[in-house]
């Protein structure tokens, strides 16, 4: 029933008013009146005077220019002439390429040449704007459209280089407060797409599913314990194809059961993989016949088995679109100048025309890997199906730098008898784990029998000639 | 690679103010011919957004905020007084307690963003008030928000006069905004399972 106040009535209440309700009122506006008198003010984190000191003891001037040592690779360097193909001139000596990824020979392929050239004299040489913004060109669409055809996905995207491929397709997926299970062995650019997306990030040892099947099962049991209202956590897990730092295949077929089983979003980085394994060159899931539609995102690069330069994400639409407005390279940088996109469509019909080349390379692989782990004074690293093979020292001096050195001595010596290696460097100070020095070798679908022989003999001598 | 995009989002910084400095300079030069006579005519020209990092730091702090905040109480209060029934005490104490339910959920409850920030994550684990002006404290809209429940117990309790059974549901309700937004408990969530140490 509502009842009719009038204003009296309500002033007799207020007389009335219990003494506990004044009071309660009367402290409520006193608190009032204290907060509105208050500035503004930043929280800011607190030091200790014992943090200060540490904070300061801590901080190492570093001079502006560093001393560099007398024997730094830097101060000696290699000069290469002409086309970098199966061969290259290196310091005025034409030799036999092993150094640079060039899996399928399709550096020289006339073809791609023509029609960068073709699409040059149609576009001019850059795109003048990133992709969301006037820098998109039929070209990128066709270039899209083929990659997903070929990985047989429903979407592809590229972006304008290999590395920032990588390093923003992981932190357009993975935020803070999300974990991502990743291998020790990883490249630089998943390193640095896993320091981006500032998630907690869990390495297992390499290609160690046990390893990581005991991190997958701990982060399980710590979601239990938030029991049912708890948030569920995203989880990644990033593995590569075909690993750039030690030339091993991951275990996928594993990796695809775990990630069902735990449930976590897989991505898989095919740089390497893409264009080299199985039978018609669709990566590492075509070796391992595992329906691609099992990877989350499938990343890769068109600077390897495909010559050109940038690099593709495919997947679902649902998956790769996000990418369209989250991926930073994608947004932030100037897209793929149109030339080196024709050139790489030229390079997918070619593929897609020859599917004989990938067992041509498979061979090469096979072949090159016997021929490697020959060597007596070297210890071969990898899988005999990857293109990049490792070879460390079989006896290690112990010491990181001094097995660079003598690394390095031996590249220089056989780039003198005409095969040209090198050895992988790494930023020291930046990488996770650094792996120990190797001299990587790359496998070219143009070698010959002969070829081989050839680099075979030089890499005996070229050791004998350092180590002895 | 960080520094990389760091850069290009400096970039695409300086860009945007080089444009709105372009328009400032524009504004000024066509105010000077007398084309127009007030800048709110070039307004809808000036492209972007609030040029936040979280939207969810700043929009409280708009225009017409506590216009249309006591205008949206007002009208929920009267939509109680419409219905039949309930006495003018129950629709006061009704509107005390909705809106402080709201303001308890939307607050200090539920955590993160409508949208997705660029900041990479950072106030996922981040109630609305915390967000609030970066959890700058004592700024404006806090302290409107901090009055706002206050003024509607003084106004509820005047209105029930003084009946303790409403007093008491309205002061528990009042105290279960207030809590929260004490500094000591920025970042301490009660009855909350998850484990936060990221």
């Amino acid at each position: 029933m509502a009842v009719q106040w009038d204003l009296y009535e309500m002033y007799l209440a207020l007389l009335q008013a219990p003494l506990y309700h004044l009071i309660i009122e009367g402290l409520l506006m006193v608190w009032v009146a204290w907060l509105l008198l208050r500035k503004p003010k930043i929280r800011k984190p607190i030091l200790t005077e014992k943090e200060q000191e540490e904070l300061i003891t801590d901080w190492q001037p570093e001079p502006l220019v560093p001393d560099t040592t007398e024997d730094h690779p830097a101060l000696d360097p290699f000069v290469v002439e002409g086309k970098v193909g199966k061969y290259v001139c290196v310091n005025g000596r034409d030799c036999l390429n092993l150094a640079t990824h060039n899996y399928l020979g399709l550096v020289e392929d006339k073809n791609m040449e023509d029609s960068a050239v073709e699409c040059v004299k149609k576009y001019g040489v850059g795109s003048c704007g990133p992709r969301g913004f006037y820098g998109t060109v039929d070209v990128h669409l066709n270039l899209e459209t083929r990659l997903a055809e070929f990985m047989e996905l429903e979407e592809a995207l590229i972006y304008s280089y290999g590395f920032s491929t990588i390093a923003s397709a992981i932190p357009a997926y993975a935020k803070r407060g999300d974990v991502i299970f990743a291998d020790e062995g990883s490249n630089f650019a998943v390193q640095k797409g896993l320091e981006a997306s500032r998630s907690d990030v869990r390495f297992f040892k390499h290609n160690d599913m046990k390893d990581l099947e005991r991190l997958l099962e701990a982060q399980s049991a710590k979601e239990l314990k938030n029991g049912k209202n708890g948030k569920p956590v995203r989880k990644f897990l990033v593995v590569e194809g075909v690993y750039m730092n030690s030339g091993d295949i991951c275990p996928l077929p594993e990796i695809v059961e775990l990630k069902s089983k735990y449930k976590v979003r897989l991505f898989v980085d095919e740089s390497i993989s893409f264009g080299t394994l199985g039978r018609h060159g669709k990566g590492i899931t075509e070796y391992y016949g595992i329906p691609a539609d099992h990877i989350d995102l499938i990343m890769g690069s068109l600077e390897y088995a495909i010559p050109s330069v940038g690099g593709f994400c495919v997947g679902t639409s649902y998956v790769v679109d996000h990418q369209r407005l989250s991926g930073l390279g994608y947004c932030f940088s100037a897209s793929l100048p149109p030339m080196l996109a024709a050139a790489a469509i030229t390079a997918i019909d070619t593929m897609e025309n020859d599917p004989d080349m990938f067992l041509d390379l498979n061979n090469v692989c096979r072949k090159l890997h016997i021929a490697l782990s020959s060597l007596h004074q070297l210890r071969l690293g990898g899988h005999r199906d990857a293109p990049v093979k490792h070879l460390r020292l079989a006896k290690s001096t112990g010491c990181h730098n001094h097995d660079g050195q003598l690394l390095r001595q031996i590249a220089n010596e056989s780039m003198k008898r005409g095969l040209a290696v090198i050895v992988a460097s790494y930023l020291d100070q930046s990488e996770r784990f650094l792996p120990q020095p190797s001299l990587r070798l790359v496998a070219n679908r143009l070698l010959t029998e002969n070829d081989l022989d050839k680099a075979i003999k030089i890499l005996e001598d070229s050791c004998t000639a350092v180590l002895s | 690679m960080l520094k990389l995009f760091s850069t290009f989002i400096e970039c695409c910084k300086k860009v945007t103010t080089s444009e709105s400095q372009g328009l400032c300079f524009k504004t000024s030069k066509r105010v000077k011919e007398g084309k127009h006579s007030h800048i709110s005519s070039l307004l809808p020209m000036i492209v972007g957004g609030h040029g936040d990092v979280n939207p969810n730091s700043s929009w409280l702090n708009g225009k017409g905020f506590w216009l249309s905040y006591g205008l949206a109480v007002l009208l929920l209060h009267l939509m109680l007084l419409c219905l039949p029934f309930i006495s003018t005490a129950v629709a006061w104490t009704l509107t005390n307690l909705i809106h402080n339910l709201f303001m308890l959920i939307f607050l200090h409850i539920v955590k993160g963003a409508p949208f997705e920030p660029l900041d990479q994550g950072k106030t996922r684990s981040l109630t609305h008030w915390e967000q609030i002006d970066y959890g700058k404290r004592f700024t404006v809209t806090r302290k409107f928000l901090t009055v706002v429940p206050v003024i509607l117990f003084v106004l509820t309790s005047f209105y029930t006069k003084y009946d303790t059974s409403h007093f008491i549901v309205n002061i528990i309700a009042l105290v279960a905004v207030l809590l929260p937004k004490l500094p000591h408990f920025h970042r301490v969530w009660l009855f909350d399972s998850n484990d936060h140490s990221y």
